[in-house]
């Protein structure tokens, strides 16, 4: 409350003594999608002149902190927002509408077109592209080396990954083979999950978003990749339970193999240059790999005060010295006309991110929360009974079933 | 009915009456301001949402008692009502069977009681999210306590992930109520404990009654309204019980510890049917005002007898 006065009081004789003041943004972020955003907000407040003030929200709680401040009249001007959920408070009418300056950017038909695509609701722009990433699957290649493996040979079915994972725990102790969050966490899981059937031509919605169509061989043998990894006691028993908290486990150096995202190669390359992994693509059952393009839209909240300073910020992030900051702390470029000079000297890793992108996919869905990404929603209780439970057929028929309900529910 | 007559007070008595009972709503208003403001006007409001299809972000629509007939077939809701209820028993056993034991062993002067009744409520002052906070640590399989003590002291084979299956979650989550909230209960008991003249328990004691005669027959009738007062604060914390699940499990494993706060929330700002939210919280208010009325009767507290 002080804090709000001063910088209320701070503001007001700012406004009073110069006409051209400086202002403050306020903007929101949801935790768990790396640094870059946290660091191009740093840079950009060390510039002088309008500065932004971040808050970093809980991503399980985004959506529904964001919604209810804008229903009590305290929404922050802008929001990082996951773009899968940029239809939905598009069409709530909440967003304020970008169409015409959007497209006044001389770089408009080069932003990433997925984002824009998810940004766009009723031929109205109320999204742009933030930060950009997919999933792809990491080794430890000092484990690799330690269980006699090759360490820059990357595993290409999900054979192979179970094989060295057995190898990876024959260590013994507290090291493991495999890490995934299991225990509620919907999002990670259909971040790094999916990409295994889909890979092999499958999916867990039909093309329209209206049949839910989890029960497919492609699932049950992804499942069953996962349940051999957990029988074999290659994945830590934290996993169970983990609901999201601990999805970043490769970082402590004793987890062997994971799908990650491109925002944490940028996380290990700049906080944990102790740890030597590669990357690749990840394999779907079949072999073929996949992966899932997700990242942020940048919205604005309707009505803001604010409005130019947002778009000024917003031109500083497409910029290449904005863009590079992004790149260097793990999203992927926006804008594919710079692309190749954003990423020219950062991590060659961040290239194989990059690539995923020919392959990848993001489902369209308005339910997307109460489908997927809640922790109590059919897809997170999907995982953890169907890999953890011993009813893998009801696992299966329960959460086809309370898909569909919802899905019906909803039209 | 002994009242006088009214007309046969002098006039200026029943002025002088008029002025006081003027003066005493003048007293209870700030107080009857606040209840009216932070429950009856919140409870109105929730009725009127609940009769609407109301989102988190958009328009609300009127539906009249839809979101009432679309309970009755929830089979999630009455998911969460069962869980509930089966929580509610557990936990409450669980509470007085330590609070009982607790509250008389701090009840008799003996060196160090303040220490004792001290230590034993401590954990009354931390708050539930974060004594669920601390516990998650705790029974966190790799970096926590329990799992890797329970393994040294060999009693199990490799660690166990406390918070992976229902039934081992469950009791974890019931020892961290019962520690959290037995020293409560102990104190409102001790207050009933004490309250009984000991010359009470004297004259029975010379009479011949047993320890536990002089508990059933003495000890536990005389106890009826601080039992009461116990057992209503219990059930009702009890059934509107949220952090714990919430924080402790996110409701699994497997969505199997969904209370219905928890489903009230979930339908609330996770699914964003804010009418349908409401609509559950004004039934889950009837279930708590008549469960706390049959228990009032029961324990015939509105009698005047002791």
């Amino acid at each position: 409350m002080l804090k709000k006065l001063l910088s209320v009081t701070c503001l007001f004789s700012v406004a009073m003594w110069s006409t051209a003041s400086a202002e403050t943004i306020s903007m929101w972020v949801r935790s768990g999608i790396g640094d870059s955003f946290k660091e191009v907000v740093k840079a950009y407040n060390a510039k002088g002149g309008d500065t932004v003030e971040l808050t970093e929200v809980p991503f399980a709680e985004l959506v529904q902190k964001y919604a209810t401040a804008i229903a009590g009249g305290q929404a922050p001007d802008a929001l990082s927002l996951d773009l899968i959920y940029t239809p939905a408070f598009a069409a709530a009418d909440q967003l304020e509408d970008m169409t015409d300056w959007a497209k006044s950017l001389p770089y408009f038909n080069s932003l990433a077109p997925a984002h824009v695509k998810l940004g766009t609701y009723d031929d109205r722009i109320y999204g742009l592209p933030l930060s950009v990433e997919t999933s792809i699957f990491a080794w430890n290649k000092e484990l690799y080396r330690k269980a006699g493996l090759d360490p820059e040979k990357a595993p290409a079915t999900w054979e192979e990954i179970t094989a060295n994972a057995e190898k990876i725990r024959a260590l013994g102790g507290d090291t493991y083979g495999f890490y995934f969050s299991g225990g509620g966490c919907g999002g990670c899981m259909i971040f790094t999950f999916t990409p295994l059937v889909w890979g092999a031509g499958a999916d867990i919605l039909s093309e329209d978003g209206k049949t839910a169509t989890l029960d497919t061989p492609e699932m049950r043998k992804a499942v069953d990749f996962y349940r051999n990894l957990v029988a074999k006691d290659t994945v830590p028993a934290g996993s169970a339970s983990d609901n999201g908290v601990n999805f970043l486990s490769i970082t402590n150096g004793k987890i062997g193999q994971q799908s990650l995202g491109a925002f944490a190669i940028g996380t290990l390359v700049t906080q944990h240059p102790e740890i030597d992994f590669g990357v690749t693509l990840i394999p779907g059952v079949d072999g073929n790999p996949s992966s899932f393009a997700g990242g942020d839209n940048f919205v604005v909240t309707k009505g803001t005060a604010r409005l130019d300073n947002v778009k000024s910020f917003l031109e500083y992030i497409y910029s290449v010295e904005g863009q590079k900051i992004m790149a260097k702390f793990g999203s992927l470029p926006t804008r594919s006309d710079i692309a190749e000079e954003v990423l020219a000297g950062l991590d060659p890793r961040l290239g194989v991110a990059m690539k995923a992108v020919s392959v990848a996919k993001t489902p369209y869905t308005l339910q997307f929360n109460d489908l997927i990404n809640s922790a109590n929603g059919p897809w997170a209780t999907f995982i953890n009974a169907a890999i953890y439970g011993d009813d893998v057929d009801g696992a299966f028929a329960n959460a086809q079933s309370e898909m569909q309900s919802i899905i019906d529910t909803a039209q | 009915m002994t009242m006088p007559p009214v007309a046969s007070r002098p006039p200026r008595a029943r002025r002088r009456r008029n002025k006081s009972s003027l003066a005493g709503l003048i007293y209870i208003a700030p107080a009857m301001a606040l209840v009216t403001v932070f429950f009856v006007i919140p409870v109105l409001f929730t009725l009127w949402m609940s009769l609407h299809r109301w989102p988190l972000l958009g328009a609300p629509r009127w539906i009249g008692l839809g979101n009432y007939a679309r309970m009755l077939t929830d089979a999630r809701f009455f998911t969460a009502l069962s869980f509930t209820a089966h929580y509610t028993v557990v936990v409450t056993i669980a509470i007085f069977a330590v609070a009982f034991p607790l509250a008389f062993f701090v009840e008799k002067q003996k060196p160090f009681i303040s220490a004792y009744r001290t230590v034993i409520f401590l954990p009354v002052v931390v708050g539930l999210a974060s004594a669920s906070l601390l516990w998650v640590w705790l029974a966190n399989v790799d970096s926590g306590l329990f799992a890797p003590l329970f393994q040294a002291l060999g009693l199990t084979a490799g660690r166990v992930n406390l918070l992976a299956t229902f039934d081992i979650a469950f009791l974890t989550i019931i020892i961290m109520v019962v520690w959290k909230i037995a020293g409560f209960t102990m104190i409102i008991l001790l207050t009933g404990l004490q309250a009984i003249p000991a010359e009470l328990t004297e004259a029975a004691r010379i009479d011949g009654a047993r320890r536990w005669q002089r508990f059933r027959h003495l000890t536990l009738p005389l106890m009826r309204r601080t039992l009461a007062l116990a057992l209503i604060l219990s059930i009702t914390g009890s059934i509107l019980a949220f952090d714990q699940f919430y924080i402790m499990t996110s409701g699994g494993p497997q969505n199997r510890m969904i209370s219905v706060v928890y489903y009230i929330f979930n339908q609330s700002f996770v699914s964003f049917n804010l009418g349908y939210g409401a609509a559950l919280s004004i039934a889950l208010l009837a279930i708590l005002v008549a469960i706390s009325v049959a228990q009032l009767w029961l324990l015939k507290v509105g009698e005047d007898r002791p």
